[in-house]
């Protein structure tokens, strides 16, 4: 079953020069999907239905690629990560190094009010979820702007631990109670 | 760039109009449907029956498939099956021994007269009487078909369903979600935009999608449900409460089955009449007769119903939606009045029902099929669909480390690193699990393999890149390649579940046997058209594109291309698909950088576009 390999995988497209847009952490998201699926409904395989077998796998990994940079640069946690790894940093390094104890404690401390208030599922208070919700929010806003910050002026370690935190916080929203108790109404 | 109008028919005279069919290939029925780019139709049976049952007999002298399977079903119960789509891409132990079936020794097949029947054959003979509607339809030659598949189906269930199509002899277009399907039914065009969710409650599962329509592009945002979830799970319900009110305990097992059945025409009725009475007199010496209003029904559906609904919220929590523009509705048991209204309720709309809820799942799959036979122009909308189920490999410790979450756009590649433990180490197991769940045992197993060849090298110093590679049909392909010394170790595996490869080429090639001169001369005629496509392809390439390569590479592609031209002369398909098959890898590279260009040219004009569309909004 193990066979050599002769031809090298064709090497990814910078995401930024894929999309045509500039190397900058605010991206116009709007913009990038109307980018992305002006280029999916050309490259995606379905619109090589019928055509050669060489083709259809260039258009798989191209629509695959597209799929793969938009998601990257749609998400701001993600996108922050896309943008330190391209300066060279190893994110898997990072993700290693210490924590600042403060925002760690800090953390835990949310995270535990999560789990207390997913509990209580019936008889939660409306206000201290939406409370909850806007203490991570603004935690979450302030280290977005600090790593724009830091990476517009190329300090990448600062961005770096600024990524790390966005990292704890993107998954603490995970874990919040759904806002305003379980009626869909209040989404529309 | 083409430019059709979109849904407009050819002329006649002109390019023919290929025939693309869709298939709802059912636990208990099923549909193929055809659309003429005007009308969507169900092709139906001799005696215009639409659905078919999904049930085979296999007879000493001839299988039969629908009706006339059912009527056998009690006098020669085992070498009838139904249901076999739940053991499609499952294996022995998975499945427990049920009473009503009896299985082959080896394997999962089903014990029948005829000799052991796997599920995907089972299938494969539900498929091929679907073709025979088509045939009684006219349609004498199928450019391809699309088959349907419920959203939570992991990647050996898919396997199982494509090998079931490819066996029955039908080139498939394309694996499509049931839900996708349906909301594919409604034929928005690119004109409609929007937030769609898809209520799929069938007999035995529940699925809940939710799509985005935008500018002309259809994306799945979020799949889910309750795999264990179904309009049978009311009929119980129903059929419990009617056995509290008998006085007696004792009841034998054909009674049992006699009060499920009534539980379901029961149900059935209180759909039309706000209350119906039931007789239980014709199951048992003097049962009562009882009246049942749709009160009491709603009152013991509505745990199962909000079960629905909890799964609903939480697809709509991943979908990341602060709203939802239209409800379509599939599947027999959203037929329900309070399935109706709980779910119109949920999502403040009335949900869309014009399109019978047994037809919308095949008339979907028909509309997708016509467009990917290529009868439609550039404009027309596409499909972007996700993964259900997150894929991942095993880890120290029996863990999962996921490689691809669920809900992904595909197609999708991605790669992981991995590296050894011990020094020296020169193989490395690869374990592929399916699911969401932390520990390998609770996640579904796809595929085992070992990448052997690694240089021996100190722990942690190799370099493992496992690749997971899923295509638009949502099948997987997984890679491990090792290169940290030069030297590359690789190994492809695309896990397959339903039957080995080996397997279903010895039943085609049972299957030609038959009629082998007639699929001779059909296979050496497809290898030349496409060998000829291929030619004409890359020639017109490189006329308008060839100043992509160097004169060097465009020499050696010229070259490759005229080798192919005189190659088809041959009489033997196999060479000729060879030789298509190395010329069109040749071309990969002029085929990148045509794509490459063609991005610029695609997106030349965005920035201007969406200032004007902005103005517009």
């Amino acid at each position: 079953m193990v066979s050599p390999v002769d031809a090298e995988a064709p090497s990814s497209r910078d995401y930024f020069e894929l999309f045509q847009i500039p190397v900058a952490f605010d991206v116009d998201v709007d913009d990038l999907a109307r980018r992305f699926k002006l280029l999916q409904k050309q490259f995606h395989p379905d619109r090589f239905a019928g055509k050669s077998a060489a083709e259809q796998r260039v258009a798989a990994q191209m629509s695959a690629e597209l799929n793969a940079g938009y998601q990257t640069l749609k998400h701001e946690v993600k996108r922050a990560g896309y943008m330190l790894q391209r300066y060279g940093v190893d994110l898997s390094q990072l993700e290693r190094e210490p924590v600042d104890g403060e925002f760690l404690l800090q953390q835990i401390e949310l995270r535990e009010q999560a789990e207390a208030l997913r509990e209580e599922a019936t008889s939660r208070d409306a206000n201290v979820v939406e409370q909850l919700h806007q203490s991570a929010l603004a935690l979450y806003q302030s280290n977005v702007a600090a790593f724009r910050l830091a990476v517009g002026e190329g300090k990448l370690e600062s961005a770096g631990k600024a990524w790390v935190k966005l990292l704890y916080l993107a998954k603490l929203r995970q874990e919040l109670p759904a806002l305003g108790g379980s009626e869909v109404a209040s989404w529309s | 760039m083409q430019i059709a109008e979109p849904g407009a028919v050819e002329q006649a005279g002109d390019r023919p109009r290929k025939v693309g069919l869709g298939i709802d290939l059912g636990t208990t029925n099923s549909l193929i449907a055809h659309f003429d780019g005007q009308e969507l139709s169900v092709l139906s049976d001799d005696a215009g029956r639409s659905s078919l049952p999904s049930v085979v007999h296999y007879g000493a002298a001839e299988i039969t498939v629908g009706e006339a399977a059912m009527a056998m079903a009690i006098e020669a119960s085992a070498d009838t099956i139904a249901s076999a789509k739940r053991f499609m891409g499952k294996h022995r132990g998975e499945v427990s021994d049920d009473g009503y079936i009896a299985f082959a020794e080896e394997g999962l097949a089903f014990a029948t007269s005829r000799g052991p029947m796997t599920p995907v054959e089972v299938s494969a003979d539900i498929l091929r009487a679907l073709k025979q509607r088509a045939d009684h339809a006219g349609f004498d030659h199928i450019d391809g078909v699309v088959v349907t598949v419920p959203a939570y189906f992991d990647d050996a269930q898919r396997q199982a369903t494509r090998q079931a199509a490819e066996l029955a002899g039908l080139p498939v277009l394309r694996l499509l979600n049931e839900p996708t399907a349906a909301a594919v039914a409604y034929g928005l065009d690119s004109a409609d935009e929007g937030v769609i969710a898809v209520y799929d409650l069938g007999g035995g599962t529940f699925d809940i999608s939710i799509l985005r329509l935008e500018r002309g592009v259809f994306e799945v945002l979020a799949t889910g449900g309750d795999s264990a979830l179904g309009g049978d799970d009311f009929d119980r319900l129903l059929a419990d409460y009617l056995m509290q009110q008998l006085s007696t305990e004792d009841r034998s097992a054909a009674q049992q089955r006699g009060i499920i059945a009534l539980g379901r025409r029961l149900k059935e009725a209180l759909t039309e009449h706000p209350s119906v009475t039931a007789d239980l007199g014709e199951i048992m010496p003097d049962g009562p007769t009882l009246t049942v209003d749709r009160e009491t029904l709603n009152t013991l559906c509505a745990p199962l119903i909000n079960r629905s609904l909890d799964a609903c919220r939480r697809c709509i929590a991943d979908a990341g939606v602060d709203r939802i523009d239209q409800v379509v509705l599939v599947g027999g048991s959203t037929r329900m009045p309070a399935v109706r209204e709980a779910v119109g309720a949920l999502f403040a709309r009335e949900p869309l029902s014009d399109i019978d809820p047994d037809q919308v799942v095949a008339m979907g799959a028909a509309r997708q099929a016509d467009l990917l036979v290529g009868n439609r122009g550039e404009d027309d909308v596409l499909l972007l669909d996700v993964i259900p189920l997150s894929l991942g490999v095993e880890t120290y410790g029996g863990l999962v480390e996921r490689i691809v979450q669920r809900n992904t756009t595909i197609p999708v590649v991605r790669a992981q690193e991995f590296t050894t433990a011990r020094d020296g180490q020169t193989g490395l197991l690869v374990h592929v699990v399916q699911g969401e769940r932390e520990r390998v045992e609770d996640c579904r197993s796809l595929a085992r393999f070992e990448l052997s060849g690694i240089p021996p090298m100190v722990a942690g110093a190799a370099r493992i890149r496992v690749t997971f590679q899923v295509d638009a049909d949502g099948l997987l392909e997984v890679s491990a390649r090792e290169e940290s010394k030069g030297k590359v170790a690789q190994v492809v595996v695309r896990p397959s579940f339903g039957l080995a490869d080996t397997a279903i080429a010895d039943m085609l090639r049972a299957g030609y046997e038959n009629a082998a001169a007639d699929m001779q001369a059909r296979q050496l005629t497809e290898a030349r058209v496409d060998a000829e496509a291929l030619v004409a392809g890359i020639r017109a390439a490189l006329e308008t594109d060839g100043e992509l390569l160097d004169p060097g590479e465009r020499g050696a592609l010229e070259a490759a291309v005229n080798a192919l031209e005189e190659m088809l002369s041959s009489d033997d398909a196999e060479v000729i698909r060879g030789a298509t098959e190395q010329t069109g890898r040749a071309s990969e590279l002029f085929a990148a950088r045509r794509m490459d260009r063609s991005i610029q040219q695609a997106l030349a004009g965005v920035s201007l576009d969406s200032l004007e569309q902005d103005v517009a909004e």
